[in-house]
């Protein structure tokens, strides 16, 4: 373990002002809440540090800094520094500068810039693609190349419409830069982050180990990320599809029944969404989900699904041979002389009493008269659209976007008109499973092992 | 107090996620700094939370009297095995004369359709296998005292479910017992038949001889190969009439029914208890936590931050520097337009009256320092200066502005319109606005020609 003792890659995020630094701060740290960001010139004044970690291990310091906003006349001023008849290096005229006193007034906020970047191992120079290439830009780079530290220039906001990226090319080729990334801040290409970090790895071959950990890491992340997800919609769905609601059929207490069913099912949508939300670092108030269409509720005659037919016979059948592993423990405890009956209760009292006991409730209330409710076919499969929509979004979503997501209902067809799962028909059989019914049984190994069946096929 | 094995800290750190799941979050900030504290990686972090917070909650110590329970269950079990073992020997032997084949189907039967059951539900347990894990937590919700013990079982179960464990963990459980029951009618049958007499037949209505002769036979062959005796032919034939009184025949059997039972009664649950054994020791080594679960993965932020802020290191100053604007003292003559880091894209200049000059466009230091010269020198009357609003208003742009506006009696800025199929950012030209409105100087989104060219509007 070399590596952990080697201190943190310091990078600092240089650039002309209102370029989106901080937004690429934000992207990278996936955090919404750093610093300050907004459309006004010279936002961010100060010099604020965030930290990368793998393993609880720092990786990288990445710096925030001031936008540079003169920069011609700092250079101006710059080559003025130089007394007749001296020739200073580029980081030797910056320290001339920073001691003297217009590094306090007038240049005050390039002042701190130059000293970050003096600091760090090297910059990233974003850029917004969509300016022209202007000969402040040309200035500025002039004077950060004066440092002395590598940069690597990020063209930000790349996703718009009128962006110049082949006139920023050819003038960071003119002017030796020839690695650079494209790295929309708002909406960040899927292999974004890997190609801004392999090609630091290039320009600092000392940081590569640090750098490929950091790569693998946010890959890992980004996958433990989406099955996560998966899981949280796949609850959702399984918790709505068990969801049932037994109702007198009288029209007005049909018309309550279902308008507090879809209000429970909204409330359980919310909740997921909430979760997602949470689990990719974003708040509460980023995504907004339309009210969901129409909701009829289903009329069940579930009664006679497949599934719960099965789980009455065919379940019985085939739990035998497995209760019989309970059985042969107790028909050790009741001397070894039955071996059928102590097996078969096993299988019985396991699960196909629980479900008889439900089954003949059901079918009492459908002779006294009641109907059941739950959640149509359609309602399920645009809960999975949406959900499914809502995660996608999340997952290209940079942490520098300020606007909420907006889902809508979508068009897709895969969903709308394909089959449902297994698991969810097999949810229709098992009121249990559903938290939004009393008496549920979450931890039932069956529903997490639909559940796990539902996500992968999310 | 002992330490807890590793299979007790993911049973606990499982326990703690699913409380968490229902009943909401746990106050974890104390766990979470200690956790956090003592470094290592993020499985590690979670259980060391989650063993703060079960020691705190007692859920520890429910785990604890958990494990003394099923202890004293487990000694019970296998104080009913050996009995009910020994039970199965004396059935078998409770006559002086012995059905060999009563005595087998007592000492073997229930052994080999359990053995084949559960088999067949190893099998098809893929689909089925909750059934008795169904009837655990059942039970266990009957029996859970308190609310904080009530997800122990549950989190055992969805942990060894998750790899597919609990059937070795039963399968050991079930054959190692059947195994002492197998030995116990092994020792039984061995001090039975060493201190009392039996004489051993075979009694048939319907079958043959020569049928209990093969049988016999290829039941022995497999005890033959370990060197268990089987009876001669005429032995077997001649027991089939009455118990042979001689020493070798009576022996002879005793060894084969001997040989039979541990080969086809102890034998089997051996191996499968080792191989049961192994599987769940290989598995219960692979057991970790699945980070995936979103109980866990929201833990990730709190445990083990992939991102910190560091905290501000070079503080924003009280206010930025200003940059001020006045008009030219000196007498000027004329009327002048320029513009300010225009892209190609537009067409520049637009059609100017003749008494109006054009400066062109400034951008680079060089044309800059020309102009400004060039106005000391000759202050024109109106100036006036074209703005691309798209660009932002930063600070150097603005005292260029000032600068050339300290150099002509009068000045205005403007700020050009967006070319066509474009629109402007309405947050920037208020950006625009704003900082033109603190130089002091006038500005509209349309050229005041007019004013240029006479004066006046």
């Amino acid at each position: 373990m070399t590596d952990a003792r080697k201190a943190p890659l310091k990078l600092a995020v240089v650039g002309h002002t209102n370029v989106g630094k901080t937004s690429l701060l934000r992207t990278l740290t996936r955090d919404v809440g750093f610093g300050e960001v907004s459309h006004r010139p010279s936002t961010t004044r100060h010099v604020e540090g965030a930290r990368l970690s793998v393993d609880g291990e720092p990786l990288l310091d990445l710096y925030d800094t001031p936008g540079l906003e003169d920069a011609i006349a700092l250079l101006d001023f710059l080559e003025r520094l130089e007394r007749p008849g001296e020739r200073l290096d580029g980081p030797a005229r910056l320290a001339r500068f920073l001691d003297g006193s217009e590094a306090r007034q007038r240049f005050e906020q390039e002042a701190k810039v130059l000293r970050q970047l003096l600091a760090s191992d090297a910059g990233l120079y974003v850029i917004d693609a969509r300016e022209p290439v202007l000969a402040k830009y040309r200035d500025e780079l002039e004077v950060l190349a004066s440092c002395g530290k590598p940069l690597l220039p990020v063209l930000n906001f790349v996703s718009s419409a009128n962006h110049r990226e082949p006139d920023w090319r050819e003038a960071l080729a003119r002017l030796g830069l020839h690695a650079l990334v494209r790295f929309d801040s708002v909406a960040p290409p899927e292999d974004g982050e890997r190609r801004l970090y392999e090609s630091l790895a290039l320009l600092l071959e000392n940081a590569r180990p640090q750098l490929q950990r950091l790569i693998a890491d946010q890959q890992a992340q980004r996958l433990a990320r989406q099955q996560s997800a998966a899981r949280l919609i796949a609850e959702l769905l399984i918790d709505c599809a068990a969801c049932r609601r037994s109702v007198v059929s009288e029209a007005e207490q049909e018309q309550q029944a279902i308008s507090e069913l879809r209000k429970a099912v909204r409330q359980r949508e919310q909740k997921c969404v909430e979760a997602l939300l949470k689990l990719y670092a974003f708040r509460p108030q980023d995504a907004a989900a339309s009210d969901l269409p129409l909701l009829d509720g289903r009329w069940g005659d579930d009664l006679f699904n497949p599934e719960t037919l099965k789980q009455l016979g065919v379940r019985v059948g085939g739990g035998i041979a497995a209760g019989a592993a309970a059985g042969a423990g107790v028909d050790l405890l009741v001397g070894g002389i039955t071996l059928g009956a102590a097996a078969l209760a096993g299988a019985l009292a396991g699960g196909a009493l629980q479900t008889a006991r439900s089954y003949g409730s059901r079918l009492l209330g459908k002779i006294k008269g009641q109907r059941e409710l739950t959640v149509d076919d359609g309602v399920l499969r645009l809960l999975a659209l949406r959900q499914r929509q809502l995660l996608l979004a999340l997952d290209q979503r940079g942490h520098a976007a300020m606007d909420a997501v907006q889902v809508a209902t979508p068009q897709d067809k895969s969903w709308r008109e394909g089959k449902l799962p297994d698991a969810l028909s097999k949810a229709r059989a098992h009121p249990q499973w559903s938290s939004l019914n009393p008496h549920a049984k979450l931890n039932q190994a069956e529903r997490q092992e639909q559940i796990d069946l539902l996500a992968a096929d999310l | 107090m002992t330490e807890l094995t590793p299979l007790q800290n993911l049973w606990l750190t499982e326990t703690i996620r699913l409380r968490e799941e229902h009943a909401g979050p746990l106050e974890d900030l104390e766990a979470n700094r200690l956790a956090r504290a003592a470094g290592g990686d993020l499985p590690s972090r979670i259980q060391r939370r989650a063993a703060w917070l079960a020691e705190r909650d007692g859920l520890s110590t429910a785990l604890k009297h958990w494990l003394q329970g099923a202890r004293l269950a487990l000694v019970l079990l296998v104080i009913f095995a050996l009995l009910s073992g020994a039970g199965l020997a004396f059935a078998a032997l409770s006559q002086s004369t012995v059905n060999v084949f009563w005595a087998l189907g007592s000492l073997l039967g229930l052994n080999l359709i359990l053995l084949l059951s559960w088999a067949l539900g190893l099998i098809f347990a893929g689909e089925h296998g909750a059934t008795l894990g169904r009837l655990w937590l059942w039970l266990s919700e009957k029996l859970a005292r308190d609310a904080k013990a009530a997800q122990l079982a549950p989190a055992l179960l969805l942990m060894l479910q998750r790899r597919k464990l609990n059937r070795w963990a039963l399968g050991t459980l079930v054959n190692g017992l059947w195994l002492l029951a197998m030995l116990s009618a092994l020792v039984l049958l061995l001090t039975l038949m060493a201190t009392r007499r039996y004489g051993f037949v075979w009694e048939t209505t319907i079958l043959s001889a020569d049928t209990f002769i093969n049988l016999t036979q290829a039941l022995g062959a497999l005890p033959a190969l370990l060197g268990f005796n089987v009876p001669s032919m005429e032995m077997i034939r001649a027991s089939g009439d009455a118990a042979l009184g001689i020493e070798s025949a009576r022996q002879a059997w005793a060894t084969w029914l001997v040989g039979v039972l541990v080969v086809y009664g102890v034998l089997p649950r051996l191996l499968l208890t080792l191989l049961c054994f192994w599987r769940w020791n290989r598995g219960k080594a692979a057991l970790a936590l699945d980070l995936n679960l979103p109980g866990y993965a929201q833990l990730r932020e709190r445990l083990m931050p992939t991102s910190e802020r560091l905290g501000i290191n070079d503080a924003a100053p009280e206010q930025l520097h200003r940059v001020e604007s006045s008009v030219s003292e000196h007498a000027s003559e004329g009327a002048l337009l320029v513009a300010i880091e225009l892209d190609d894209q537009r067409s520049w200049p637009p059609a100017l009256p003749k008494t109006v000059s054009n400066a062109g466009i400034l951008d680079s230091r060089e044309s800059r320092n020309k102009l400004l010269e060039q106005l000391s020198r000759f202050p024109p009357a109106r100036l006036l200066i074209a703005c691309d609003p798209r660009r932002s208003p930063d600070r150097g742009s603005l005292a260029l502005i000032a600068e050339l506006a300290r150099n002509a009696s009068a000045t205005r800025v403007w700020l050009l319109q967006a070319p066509p199929g474009e629109a402007l950012d309405s947050a920037r030209l208020g950006d625009w606005h704003v900082a033109l409105q603190q130089l002091e100087l006038p500005f509209a989104d349309c050229a005041p020609m007019n004013w240029l060219e006479n004066g006046h509007d």
